[in-house]
C-alpha cells in the first residue's frame, strides 16, 4: 500500500481554515444587522440604549409589535409624546398609525407588480425570442435602452405626467413606475432562458397541436420554472424595496408604502429604536417567507433529458 | 390520404438561396427520402413542409388544399426530430398523449391509443417514466409513438436515427420500414445516410446547394446516377472516378489507361469516367482486361476491398470476392464491362 504524501495536508488545513474564517466573516456581515435588528426589537428602548448593549434580549418583550398594532387607537399628539421619554420608550412616533396601511399598501402594490410583471414580459419574452418577426433585436434593444436613463433623472418628469393624470397618491401610479423598472430586466433574463429552451422542443410542440400560447403554455412555462420564480422574486423585492419613486409620488397614509413610513419614524423629532426595529422585523418578514417558500422552485436541469443524450 | 406537392418552393435566408424554386410531387403512401450533403437544403424542404419555416415562394399543397400559409398545427402532420425533443416534464405515456390531448380526443380514446402505440414499439414497460430515464434508442421510440398514435397521414423524420449507434441504427430502420408498411402514410424522410436512403425509400431525391439533383428509385438512383455528384454520393466504398477524355474508336483514356465506352462520344471531349468498385470480374469473352498493381488488401471477411494502381496511374479502389486472395504488391488482371461504366462530361459533370 503506497502512504499518502504527508505534504498537502498542512496547505489543505490552512485553506480549510482561511476559507471558514472567510466565510464565518461574510455571514456576520450579512446577517450580523439582520440579528441585531430581531434582538433590538424584542428590547425596550433603555436596553437597546444600553452600553455595552444587550446583544441577546434581556427579558423578551412583544411590547414594541403590541404598540405598532394598537397604534391606530392611539392619539399621537405633542403634548402626550413630550410625557414619554425616548429612553425609556412608551411614545411612538407621529406617523405610528400609518404603519400598517403602509404595510398593506406595500404588499398590495408588490403583488400587482410581481403578477403583472410576469404577464408582461413573459409574452414579450417570448414574442422575442421564439417568434421570428421582422425587428426582434430592434424591439429587444429599446426595451433595454429604457433602463440606461438613471431613475433620479425620471423622478420629475415622471412626476408631472402622473400628477396630470391624476394619479398622485395612487397605488396604481406605484404599480405602473414600478413596472417599468423591472418589466425591462425581466424581458432580457426571461429571453436568455427561453432561449436555452431547445428549439426542437418548440418545433415539436407546434407539430403536435400547438400554437404560439401553447407552445408557451406547454413548453416554455413548465420549463422556466426557476426563471418565473426568480423573476416574480426580483418583482416583488423591487417594489418592496424602492423608495425614490414612492416617496416623490404619494404624500399620504392612501398610498404610502413601508418604506415611506418607516424612513418617517427616524426623522421624527427623536427616534424610538425600538419602534423603529420592530418596524423593520415586521417589513423583512414576507421577504423573508418569500424566499423560503420559493427557494425550492429554484432547481436547475429541469431541462436534462429533452434532447440528445 | 395525402399527395405531398410542392410547385417551385423557395426558401431565402436574407440573400442565401437555401432551396431553389423546388417542384416535387409525393404520392400518397410513398416513402420519400431527402438524401444530401449538410448545407443541401433538405431540412430547409422538409420543415417548410411541416411549415416550421416560412415559404419565401412557390406553393405547397396536400392534395388539393394549398397549406402554404398553414401554421404547423393546423397542417395535420407528425414529425421526429434528431434530438428526439421530448417534452422533459412530462412522462413517456403525457408525451405520447400530447398531440391527442390538444386535440380533446376523449380520455379513454387517449389511453387506448397510447397503450396500443407502446405495445407496437415495445415501451409499454417505460410509460410511467421521464425521458431524462431512457437510453437514445427508447427516447426515439416514444418520438415515433408521439407520432403514430395520431395516425396522421404525412410523417416527418429529421435524421431520426443520427444520434443512435451502429446496432440500434440498424434495428430502428427495420422498425421505421415495418411502421411504413403497416401505417400506408406517406413518409418524409431526410438523412446524410445513402444506405437509409437506398434500404428505406421508395423515391429518393439527391439534393445539392438547394436543388434536387436526381429524383428516382434506389435502384435507379444507384446504377444510373444522373451526374458525378449522385455517382459519389452513393455507394460504399465511393465510385472510382477517373479525369480524362475520349479518343477515336468510342474508347475513354487517360495516359496508358484506354478502356473502350458503350457511348458514342466524339473524340477529344473531356470525360469524367465512372467506376463503381464491385463492378469488376475475373477476365472474360466480352469484358475489358486491365492489369493493375495491387497496393492495399482490405479483408472485410465477406469481402475484399483492394487499392490497386491501374497503367496510367490511375488509382482504383475493387470490391472483389474474398476468394480473389491478392496479395500486396502483386499484378492482377480483372475485367470490365463498358456497359456497366458511368461515363460523365467533365464540364457539366452530367451522365451522357
Amino acid at each position: 500500500m503506497q502512504a499518502t504524501p504527508r505534504r498537502p495536508i498542512a496547505p489543505r488545513v490552512l485553506r480549510g481554515a482561511l476559507l471558514f474564517c472567510f466565510s464565518a466573516l461574510f455571514v456576520l456581515y450579512v446577517a450580523g444587522p439582520v440579528a441585531w435588528l430581531v434582538s433590538s426589537s424584542l428590547q425596550s428602548e433603555a436596553q437597546i440604549t444600553a452600553v455595552p448593549p444587550n446583544w441577546l434580549p434581556p427579558l423578551a418583550s412583544l411590547a414594541n409589535f403590541e404598540a405598532i398594532f394598537t397604534a391606530a387607537d392611539r392619539q399621537v399628539t405633542y403634548e402626550n409624546r413630550r410625557q414619554g421619554d425616548a429612553a425609556t420608550g412608551g411614545f411612538l412616533p407621529s406617523g405610528a398609525a400609518n404603519l400598517l396601511p403602509s404595510l398593506w399598501n406595500s404588499l398590495t402594490v408588490g403583488i400587482w407588480v410581481a403578477v403583472l410583471n410576469l404577464l408582461l414580459s413573459v409574452t414579450a419574452a417570448y414574442a422575442i425570442a421564439v417568434i421570428d418577426f421582422r425587428g426582434r433585436r430592434a424591439t429587444l434593444y429599446t426595451v433595454l435602452a429604457t433602463r440606461v436613463v438613471p431613475d433620479i433623472a425620471l423622478v420629475v418628469p415622471l412626476f408631472l405626467v402622473i400628477r396630470n393624470l391624476g394619479l398622485i397618491n395612487s397605488l396604481g401610479a406605484l404599480v405602473v413606475t414600478y413596472l417599468a423598472i423591472t418589466v425591462p430586466f425581466t424581458i432580457f433574463i426571461l429571453i436568455s432562458y427561453f432561449e436555452g429552451i431547445p428549439r426542437d422542443l418548440y418545433r415539436a410542440a407546434r407539430i403536435d397541436g400547438c400554437g404560439h400560447w401553447g407552445a408557451l403554455r406547454h413548453v416554455y412555462l413548465p420549463l422556466s420554472l426557476p426563471a418565473l420564480v426568480a423573476a416574480l422574486t426580483f418583482a416583488f423585492l423591487t417594489s418592496w424595496n424602492e423608495f425614490v419613486f414612492a416617496l416623490v409620488l404619494t404624500q399620504n397614509v392612501q398610498a404610502q408604502t413601508l418604506p415611506i413610513v418607516i424612513s418617517g419614524f427616524i426623522m421624527d423629532f427623536t427616534t424610538s429604536f425600538s419602534f423603529v426595529n420592530a418596524a423593520g422585523v415586521i417589513a423583512i418578514i414576507p421577504p423573508v417567507l418569500m424566499a423560503v417558500v420559493f427557494q425550492r422552485y429554484i432547481v436547475s436541469g429541469l431541462t436534462a433529458g429533452a434532447v440528445k443524450g | 390520404m395525402a399527395r405531398i406537392i410542392c410547385e417551385q418552393l423557395t426558401k431565402r435566408y436574407g440573400t442565401t438561396v437555401a432551396v431553389d424554386a423546388l417542384d416535387l410531387t409525393i404520392a400518397h403512401g410513398e416513402f420519400m427520402v431527402l438524401l444530401g450533403p449538410s448545407g443541401c437544403g433538405k431540412t430547409t424542404t422538409l420543415n417548410m413542409i411541416a411549415g416550421l419555416e416560412e415559404i419565401s415562394g412557390g406553393r405547397l399543397s396536400f392534395d388539393e388544399t394549398d397549406v402554404t400559409f398553414t401554421p404547423p398545427h393546423k397542417r395535420e402532420v407528425a414529425m421526429v426530430f434528431q434530438s428526439y425533443a421530448l417534452y422533459p416534464n412530462k412522462t413517456v405515456r403525457e408525451n405520447i398523449a400530447f398531440p391527442l390531448r390538444l386535440r380533446g380526443t376523449p380520455h379513454a380514446e387517449i389511453e387506448r391509443a397510447v397503450e396500443a402505440a407502446a405495445a407496437q414499439l415495445e415501451i409499454a414497460h417505460l410509460l410511467h417514466r421521464r425521458p431524462q430515464e431512457l437510453s437514445g434508442g427508447q427516447r426515439q421510440r416514444v418520438a415515433l409513438g408521439r407520432a403514430i398514435v395520431r395516425q396522421p397521414s404525412v410523417f416527418l423524420m429529421d435524421e431520426p436515427l443520427s444520434n443512435l449507434d451502429a446496432t440500434l441504427r440498424l434495428s430502428m430502420r427495420s422498425l421505421i420500414k415495418r411502421l411504413h408498411h403497416g401505417l400506408r402514410a406517406t413518409f418524409v424522410y431526410v438523412t446524410h445516410d445513402q444506405a437509409e436512403a437506398m434500404t428505406l425509400a421508395d423515391r429518393i431525391a439527391v439534393m445539392r446547394g438547394g436543388l434536387i439533383q436526381q429524383l428516382d428509385t434506389p435502384d435507379a438512383v444507384y446504377s444510373h446516377p444522373a451526374n458525378t455528384f449522385v455517382a459519389s454520393f452513393l455507394g460504399s466504398p465511393p465510385i472510382n472516378l477517373i479525369e480524362g477524355a475520349a479518343e477515336s474508336g468510342g474508347s475513354f483514356a487517360r495516359g496508358a489507361f484506354c478502356v473502350p465506352m458503350a457511348v458514342a462520344v466524339e473524340a477529344g471531349r473531356a470525360l469524367t469516367l465512372g467506376l463503381r468498385p464491385e463492378d469488376v470480374s475475373a477476365p472474360g469473352p466480352g469484358l475489358t482486361t486491365i492489369e493493375a498493381r495491387v497496393e492495399l488488401v482490405s479483408p472485410l471477411g465477406s469481402e475484399t476491398h483492394l487499392e490497386v494502381l491501374a497503367p496510367g496511374d490511375v488509382p482504383l479502389t475493387l470490391r472483389v470476392p474474398k476468394e480473389w486472395r491478392a496479395q500486396e504488391g502483386e499484378v492482377i488482371a480483372f475485367g470490365i464491362d463498358p456497359a456497366r461504366l458511368h461515363v460523365f462530361d467533365r464540364a457539366t459533370e452530367v451522365r451522357l
